[in-house]
């Protein structure tokens, strides 16, 4: 069904590339259940560690393991939720726009807002000539865009429309949300193991020599619960990131379609996006904990495929827009 | 037994009665809040209409019968009744500003100056912001028209008097409409 100016059901799109139809309202559904699972997951998995740690040390104060380790995944998960957002906008050393400075990008920004049916994000801005966008924030009514002062600089509205929709997309289906906590989750149990491998090095597990003579088989079932617990904290952190990295790949291609769907102009975002590609200045110096929430990776030579890459190629997603 | 079967049967209905009058109610409500969204840019529009005049009569003060358009497009929007005239005297008044800023091209004085680049600029944005406003309007509406027409909410549209809202035309000379669909 056609109807003037006013394109077709605003939550579904259908992704040209796969021919898969999407529902948005689904999706974000998905998306906050996962967030949620992810927070089981966490606290199953920081027990586990805490309850493998004090049977390698001292079976007495399981209680007592479990409960840091607890502690630890709780205050890093309060910290994503709450924090996540003005943690970002300071590793980025952003600035809030005042309409006098970038009254440009405040209307911007305010028309696309309108036409997501959003609140207006708060607006902040980089001070870069490297053309990029982020957003954080926890949901709608907490969210905010920061943008470079090259990006502004060097887009025409079309065009800062498509990346300004980008960025409202991720928050619009809660990506930020959920990247954020995936993102706890790694960083509770880096520093578990920090602290394990810590406690190692200083001998703390001397006690386990002195009992280990009157009991051989506990000190077998021991040595594998020690293993067991290396592998949880060596290769944990390193699933997670890979997953996180796959999730903010896939999420990439679905923000950069709602983006058009919300503009109703894919070739803003695509004509954006090669002038993002092709920009040969100087680069944008961010922390690594922050370089994944960009529209296109502040480093990256925009073609290589790799298991750590945060982004897709860009000229995939360029493609992809044009065929829409 | 079959008194519960029955009970049971009626709080079904009953629960799902009231999930259907909610939905169609919020959707009536978004496209309402949609519309005053398009009255509030509107409305702005309005606001800088003296303020730009005055600014380009500061420069070309003999070209009378643009300024003459956009003040009779300010009255009729500031005059009208309900949402097409509205709309109506909204597109008349785009289309008169459109010339007045062709206008301004001829004078490079007009454009250097700082508060003119301004107004321009908010007229602009003010201008995206009405064809966003638009867009979501009619997004809206089209949600509001389904939920009404199909099942389950036509058994309740006609109970509650629902009637189908009315889509706004958009010229399209304002908004390059893209050979966009997203869905089947």
């Amino acid at each position: 069904m056609t109807v003037p100016g006013a394109g077709v059901l605003p939550d579904v799109i259908t992704d040209r590339a796969t021919g898969r139809r999407i529902n948005l309202l689904d999706w974000q559904a998905s998306n906050r259940r996962l967030s949620w699972l992810l927070g089981l997951v966490m606290v199953a998995l920081l027990g586990a560690i805490g309850y493998l740690l004090a049977q390698v040390t001292n079976p007495a104060s399981a209680v007592f393991f479990v409960a840091a380790a607890g502690a630890v995944g709780a205050g890093q998960t309060v910290i994503a939720y709450w924090f996540s957002d003005q943690l970002a906008l300071g590793a980025a050393g952003a600035r809030p726009a005042t309409k006098d400075e970038y009254r440009y990008l405040v209307n911007v920004t305010e028309a696309v807002a309108i036409g997501a049916g959003v609140p207006t994000p708060h607006i902040y801005v980089i001070d870069s000539p490297a053309p990029n966008a982020f957003a954080t924030g926890r949901d709608p009514q907490h969210a905010s865009i920061a943008v470079t002062r090259g990006l502004v600089d060097m887009l025409e509205r079309q065009e800062l429309e498509g990346v300004v929709a980008h960025e409202m997309a991720h928050v619009r289906n809660y990506d930020i949300r959920f990247l954020s906590m995936l993102a706890a989750t790694v960083g509770a149990i880096v520093i578990l193991r920090d602290l394990v491998l810590r406690w190692f090095q200083f001998g703390a597990l001397g006690g386990r020599g002195r009992r280990s003579g009157g009991d051989r088989g506990g000190n077998r079932g021991q040595g594998i619960m020690g293993i067991l617990l290396l592998v949880l904290l060596v290769l944990g952190p390193i699933l997670a990131t890979m997953l996180r990295l796959a999730v903010s790949r896939r999420r990439e291609f679905l923000a950069d379609a709602t983006g058009a769907y919300i503009t109703r102009n894919p070739e803003g975002l695509a004509r954006a996006l090669e002038k993002l590609a092709a920009y040969q200045g100087e680069g944008l110096q961010v922390s690594e904990g922050v370089r994944h929430m960009f529209i296109v990776n502040p480093l990256a030579k925009h073609n290589a495929v790799d298991l750590f890459a945060t982004h897709p190629p860009i000229q995939e997603r360029i493609d992809r827009l044009k065929r829409m | 037994m079959a008194t519960i079967v029955v009970l049971v049967i009626l709080a079904i209905l009953a629960i799902s009665a009231v999930g259907v009058y909610n939905r169609i109610i919020s959707l009536e409500n978004r496209f309402q809040n949609a519309w005053s969204q398009i009255d509030v840019q509107l409305k702005r529009r309005v606001d800088l209409i003296p303020n730009l005049v005055e600014t380009v009569k500061g420069y070309a003060a003999h070209e009378k019968t643009v300024f003459e358009e956009v003040a009779r497009s300010r009255q009729a929007l500031m005059s009208a009744k309900d949402v097409n005239e509205s709309a109506q005297a909204a597109n008349q008044m785009t289309s008169a500003l459109g010339r007045l800023f062709a206008i301004a091209e001829n004078y490079p004085e007009l454009k250097a100056n700082e508060n003119f680049k301004m107004l321009q600029e908010e007229l602009s944005g003010v201008e995206n912001k009405i064809a966003y406003a638009r867009q979501f309007y009619n997004d809206a509406v089209l949600q509001y028209n389904n939920a009404i027409e199909t099942v389950p909410g036509v058994f309740m549209a006609g109970p509650m008097n629902k009637k189908q809202a009315v889509f706004l035309e958009i010229p399209e000379a304002e908004r390059e409409v893209p050979k966009v669909s997203f869905a089947g």
